[in-house]
């Protein structure tokens, strides 16, 4: 199962939308299908890829982690070195680039974290369009330095202040804008999920991410026996694990938000315990955090990135028909695995990748010594440090906040500040 | 003219919103569309979604929702009710035990957007059984072909967006809406045509050309603007019968 059967996934996926935004995804489709064929746009992406976007990434053999774990050889595919520091770039391009040549002058994008709207906003500034980004207002109060990159990119980032005002109701904004604008905007969704197409467009122009593994894997004799990543959405992981899909003696192993425990409005785990159910949300059929009438629930997670209610359809299928494990990693957990890589690789996860990492630190040692254990970092940590930093060396954070605001409310140079004067 | 106009189950409250339907009846609608509120309506404009978030913050999801509209239907047995959602509340509970609730509850239709007709997971068929009707929505921005397929489906009634964006903005009717119209129309089915109407002489021009014109956003929002008080849930009350005859011309 590597391609949607007319846009479901066993019985996940479909285009369950309402009318007004049916026609964009049925052009949507033609174009995609079209240009995926399309020598010219392929030789476009390619070069963007490498020039643009860094590719290949790095597989890095993590030697330390592999001795200090005691089990299958380490390897993390650096997803994080790619520009704007994760995998959602090569979506972004992707569909930014298709919708040049569908003529649209305009994108438009959900974000949640800003990760996605962030590559949105970097893919627009390079490609010459014209970049609107939603984003719930809970998020852009507590994602600020991506607000600031985005605009610096040259993005308008619009607070969405209906619902919950987190991620869900950024993307109905977009579907609404959407459904009035198509004729000139493209939506690039961020995710391997809603509705038909954007399942198979996300992973197409993700699964490079696996094409590159499995080609490095082949180069360097490495035999993998696990692939590992984590699953918000689920871009970055149906990314790598795609090419894989067929190949069964490569166990595909997905890490959801555990968040701070079992109960509902404590974690993101739509594959793993029981609070999630089969549904019908934001255009696609596939498992979501719901109750049981069809509301929508909160959920939590220290990662923004995994912090959402459904799950891509593929996914859900692959995770019911048992070719994905599924397993869920608590905030304290990925926290740990950031302090591990970071001290014994010098590579800094994303919270996100992390619990990719922990649940790679957990599974390890049941895989022989011969043979390799792939973690998809899909993005580096850099964008966590207020999240992190308060964790790990809360007094000396707080004392530099302090210090930053008293010097903007001074309206100081940083040179003039007091805090250059102090012995 | 025939009017169907909308109300939130449970918007502002309870008591409030058994009183708009009393008051929207009272100025003249002979049909009532109510939205059980849902988490997620991405098919509705923002008033629409704040009006539906209140709701559900008091409670008022499916089974709550349904109580209000028994007590409409107790009061209103000749008024027809249209329930209009999405499709996670039917399909969650499973489509036919839904179809059922709303039967109980005095429903005689359901408009559920997001569950499209060539792929509407049994919701057309549970509402035959039922006697129940399924009333599709259409969209300008549908192909010909696409909407010439729903229109001979043999649907009772289609509604018809007016616009190619989502409530809550203004309403032209120029020749595209009026030839859109014309193909809803086509199987047979009888129109029901809305989006954006805010004002009599926009009802009286549209009711020529459809069975009954459709009007939501419009009560949502004079609710919107006073739902904070008593004294405003009165005067917003008051405001929604004299639209209403505005919209039917009763006035």
């Amino acid at each position: 199962m590597t391609y949607s059967n007319n846009g479901f996934f066993d019985k996940f996926g479909g285009k369950y939308v309402a009318e007004i935004i049916r026609r964009p995804l049925d052009d949507l489709e033609e174009a995609f299908n079209k240009y995926i064929r399309d020598p010219e746009f392929l030789e476009e992406l390619r070069v963007i890829q490498r020039d643009y976007i860094g590719r290949e990434t790095p597989l890095y053999f993590a030697p330390t982690a592999t001795e200090l774990l005691g089990g299958a050889q380490i390897y993390i595919k650096l997803e994080g070195l790619a520009n704007t520091g994760a995998h959602k770039i090569n979506n972004a391009i992707g569909q930014c680039l298709l919708a040049k040549k569908m003529g649209k002058t305009r994108i438009i994008a959900e974000t949640g974290a800003g990760q996605h709207g962030l590559a949105t906003a970097a893919a627009c500034a390079k490609l010459g369009l014209e970049c609107v980004v939603y984003m719930g207002e809970v998020d852009v109060r507590r994602q600020q330095p991506n607000v600031a990159t985005m605009e610096m990119y040259g993005a308008k980032v619009v607070p969405v202040t209906s619902g919950s005002r987190t991620l869900k109701d950024a993307v109905n904004e977009a579907m609404r804008d959407w459904a009035t604008n198509f004729k000139n905007t493209h939506y690039v969704l961020g995710s391997a999920l809603g509705p038909a197409p954007f399942p198979d467009i996300v992973r197409t122009f993700q699964s490079i991410i696996g094409e590159e593994v499995k080609r490095q894997a082949a180069e360097r004799n490495i035999d993998i026996a696990a692939v590992v990543a984590c699953v918000g959405g689920g871009s970055n992981s149906i990314g790598v694990f795609t090419p894989f899909i067929n190949d069964a003696n490569v166990r595909l192993i997905g890490a959801e938000a555990g968040g701070i425990g079992p109960n509902v409005g404590e974690n993101a785990s739509r594959m793993t315990g029981n609070a999630s159910r089969e549904g019908i949300v934001q255009g696609y059929k596939s498992r979501f955090l719901i109750d049981e009438d069809g509301q929508s629930l909160p959920t939590r997670s220290i990662s923004a990135g995994l912090d959402y209610m459904g799950i891509g359809p593929q996914l859900a299928a692959l995770g019911e028909s048992g070719r994905v494990e599924f397993t869920s990693i608590l905030d304290k957990e990925a926290l740990e695995a950031v302090k591990f890589f970071a001290r014994n690789e010098g590579i800094l996860f994303a919270l996100e990748s992390a619990h990719a990492g922990a649940a790679a630190m957990k599974i390890a040692k049941e895989l022989p010594k011969d043979k390799a254990l792939v973690i998809n970092m899909s993005g580096r940590g850099d964008k966590d440090i207020f999240i992190t930093s308060p964790v790990f060396r809360p007094e000396k954070w707080k004392e530099f906040l302090k210090a930053e605001l008293k010097r903007l409310d001074n309206n100081e140079d940083i040179h003039d500040a007091e805090i250059m004067n102090k012995k | 003219m025939n009017l169907m106009s909308h109300l939130i189950a449970g918007f502002p409250d309870e008591e409030t919103s058994i009183a708009i339907a009393d008051a929207l009846v009272k100025g003249g609608a002979n049909i009532l569309e109510i939205q059980l509120a849902f988490s997620d309506p991405s098919a509705d404009g923002p008033a629409i979604q704040t009006a539906s978030t209140i709701a559900l913050e008091k409670g008022y999801s499916t089974k709550q929702g349904l109580e209000v509209v028994k007590k409409i239907h107790e009061r209103h047995p000749e008024t027809p009710i249209y329930i209009m959602t999405y499709g996670s509340l039917a399909f969650t509970p499973g489509i036919e035990n839904f179809v059922k609730m709303c039967k109980d509850a005095g429903v005689s239709a359901c408009i559920i957007p997001d569950l499209p007709f060539d792929c509407d997971e049994g919701l057309t068929e549970a509402c035959k059984k039922h006697g129940l009707e399924n009333i599709p929505v259409a969209a300008p921005s549908m192909t010909k072909e696409r909407l010439e397929t729903m229109a001979s489906k043999g649907f009772k009634y289609i509604y018809a967006a007016l616009r190619a964006g989502t409530t809550g903005s203004e309403t032209t009717i120029d020749q595209a809406t009026l030839d859109f119209i014309d193909t809803v129309g086509k199987g047979g089915a009888k129109v029901l045509g809305g989006f954006g109407i805010r004002n009599g002489e926009q009802s009286k021009v549209l009711s020529k050309h459809v069975y009954a014109v459709v009007a939501g956003s419009v009560f949502v929002n004079i609710v919107l603007a006073n739902e904070n008080t008593d004294k405003g849930k009165a005067l917003a009350i008051e405001q929604i019968e004299a639209k209403a005859k505005e919209l039917t011309g009763l006035q």
